[in-house]
């Protein structure tokens, strides 16, 4: 295999695997904090592609501004989220909230089919198209700026979590919640706040998919799927293990897709998350096995 | 109990063979009581068999489309190489046993974590990968436009409607029968305090992996039912969600982890979609999922658990946050 293919393969890799990564970080957050499998991830992120989509559509918005609309909006909604379903049944285990998560997935696909219809939506936009050539590599421009709104997102969490009170409330919470209740954190705000972020990550995730992806109502399902895995991959509560396992999981799928017939790749994807589920649950780049109990 | 027993007995043999009459009362070919009635059996046991892994067992699973899609898979490939006939119990059993044995191999590396999370993810991954290779099976599975088979078999629908009878039946017998030996204990155990129930000395992957592979038998049945009225086994359509979807959402309203919630349920939302479907043919399917919100969220227990309060009333109470991380 010619080396210059091997590194385009890698760069779209790369570019490809940071979508999942950020939808990833959400779950991780979710998941880290309120032990919810947030199934209806993808489907939000979906919701939020959409929300650029008509945006650019109706009022000729461009996507890259419509994230100052779309990213609030999605934070909105993650306290909406939260407070309206989720609060009552925070506690009640993994349960209900798993199947509210899988509830509102139906709800929001169907919701979106029969508002949208179920035709596949892409933004055109005139940069769409442009590449960027580096060392001989194409590099598309908006698979590009994905890429870096995944990184700032990234970047955004971490310091957040890492350099405020709030933030450390949260870790503090994922760490063991009994002891961080101890120690006077609200779970009901640490969980409002995951959630919001959650779901701004999801809005990001969702302007980065309108430019780069043809999506219709249902593709959500499938991405939350990757994103599942890249959380997988990474292993549970580990937000940068999530955005690692997403770019693992996109360089394996675009190595797998040149190699093999489009369909198989995918096959290979969901064959490494089940053995990853199966043989190695706290995840490829965890350091502390504990996280497995 | 007993006495109980004996007198419901009566009832329900009043109201199986009621059951049994419809399609010699009715005129199976244009009667819709028929067609409904057969579609409410075949979820009654699509329920119960997602009611044993997660009611009963609390293992989540969100890939029963798989073993169900699986059943339907078996049966077409078999049926078109003619190694089976129509309505072959031979190709039913060996539909419900594939899906079996794949559950045994999914379930024991996922079910051996403690954490029920992992199962959840495995198996919601495991419905698109078997998707996803009967997509590319080739001439094996005849790829995404399905394996389509001899209709001019089908002469009228009453045998389909006593093998849904018969599986709903089954479904029900297993489910009452498991609920009430030892295994069930087991189960309920392992479902109510893991921790507990593994230092009584109960083999939890073993009672888990045993729930598991029984509900992907009673789903695999349902699917190999379902090829055998519909004649076209693709891939979108048998490895389709809403094969989980439903059967959750019935669950759940009726009552998981009752033995006649599903039932209720089953019968109950088959009646709701078909009246959405007769009044709002557009919108009807976003009211599952409403629906599994609502229920989830103000009738955690059930419209069983409405009258009366079964023994998992303890479940909601249980703090499950605190598990160490």
């Amino acid at each position: 295999m010619p080396v210059d293919i091997f590194f385009q393969l890698l760069i779209n890799g790369i570019l490809f695997g940071t979508m999942y990564g950020i939808a990833a970080i959400g779950l991780s957050l979710i998941f880290g904090t309120m032990r919810i499998i947030f199934i209806a991830q993808g489907t939000l992120i979906i919701l939020a592609a959409y929300g650029s989509f008509w945006l650019f559509h109706l009022w000729g918005i461009d996507p890259y501004i419509s994230i100052l609309l779309v990213v609030p909006m999605s934070l909105i909604l993650g306290v909406a989220l939260y407070q309206g379903l989720f609060r009552k049944v925070a506690r009640a285990g993994q349960f209900p909230t798993l199947l509210i998560a899988f509830g509102l997935m139906a709800l929001l696909e169907n919701l979106m089919f029969v508002l949208f219809t179920g035709n596949s939506r892409a933004i055109a936009i005139k940069y769409s198209s442009y590449a960027l050539s580096v060392f001989g590599l194409n590099v598309s421009f908006v698979r590009l700026v994905a890429f870096a709104m995944a990184v700032l997102g990234t970047a955004a969490v971490t310091f957040f979590l890492k350099r405020t009170l709030m933030g450390k409330a949260v870790r503090a919470a994922s760490e063991s919640l009994e002891y961080a209740m101890l120690v006077g954190i609200t779970p009901h705000t640490v969980n409002t706040v995951t959630f919001a972020l959650g779901m701004g990550l999801a809005g990001l995730a969702g302007v980065a998919t309108a430019t780069t992806y043809a999506f219709d109502p249902f593709s959500g399902f499938v991405f939350g799927l990757k994103a599942m895995i890249a959380l997988a991959l990474g292993g549970m509560g580990n937000v940068m293990g999530a955005l690692l396992g997403g770019i693992v999981l996109g360089v394996v799928e675009n190595y797998g897709a040149f190699f093999l017939t489009g369909g198989w790749a995918d096959v290979i994807s969901y064959a490494v998350f089940l053995l990853v589920l199966m043989f190695k649950p706290e995840g490829l780049f965890s350091r502390d096995t504990s996280a497995k109990l | 109990m007993k006495r109980m027993n004996r007198k419901s007995l009566g009832l329900w043999i009043v109201l199986l063979a009621a059951c049994a009459a419809v399609p010699f009362v009715f005129d199976p070919e244009n009667s819709y009581i028929v067609y409904f009635l057969f579609m409410a059996f075949t979820y009654v046991a699509l329920s119960q068999a997602w009611n044993i892994v997660a009611g009963y067992t609390g293992q989540v699973s969100l890939g029963h489309h798989a073993f169900f899609g699986l059943g339907g898979y078996v049966i077409a490939i078999l049926w078109s190489r003619e190694l089976i006939g129509y309505l072959d119990p031979v190709g039913m059993l060996a539909a419900g046993c594939a899906a079996a044995i794949l559950a045994i191999i999914v379930g024991i590396p996922l079910l051996s974590k403690l954490r029920g999370d992992y199962f959840a993810l495995g198996t919601l991954g495991l419905g698109e990968i078997l998707r996803l290779i009967t997509v590319q099976g080739g001439a094996f599975t005849a790829g995404p436009t399905g394996i389509l088979l001899p209709s001019s078999s089908f002469n009228t629908l009453t045998p389909h409607y006593l093998i849904a009878l018969f599986l709903a039946v089954f479904a029900l017998c297993v489910t009452w029968y498991m609920a009430r030996s030892k295994i069930g204990l087991a189960l309920v155990a392992i479902r109510d305090d893991e921790a507990a129930a593994a230092a009584s000395g109960i083999n939890i992957l073993k009672f888990k992996v045993l729930a598991f592979a029984v509900g992907a038998f009673l789903a695999g049945l349902c699917g190999a039912l379902q090829a055998y009225y519909l004649f076209h086994v693709e891939p979108q359509g048998f490895y389709n969600l809403n094969w989980t979807l439903y059967p959750v959402l019935m669950c759940v309203l009726g009552g998981a982890g009752t033995l006649s919630g599903p039932v209720i349920g089953a019968v109950f939302l088959c009646a709701v979609f078909e009246l959405a479907k007769y009044a709002l043919p557009e919108i009807h399917p976003i009211f599952s999922g409403v629906l599994i919100i609502l229920a989830i969220m103000f009738v955690p227990k059930g419209l069983v658990g409405l009258k009366l309060s079964p023994m998992r009333g303890r479940k909601k109470g249980a703090v499950k946050i605190s598990e160490p991380s």
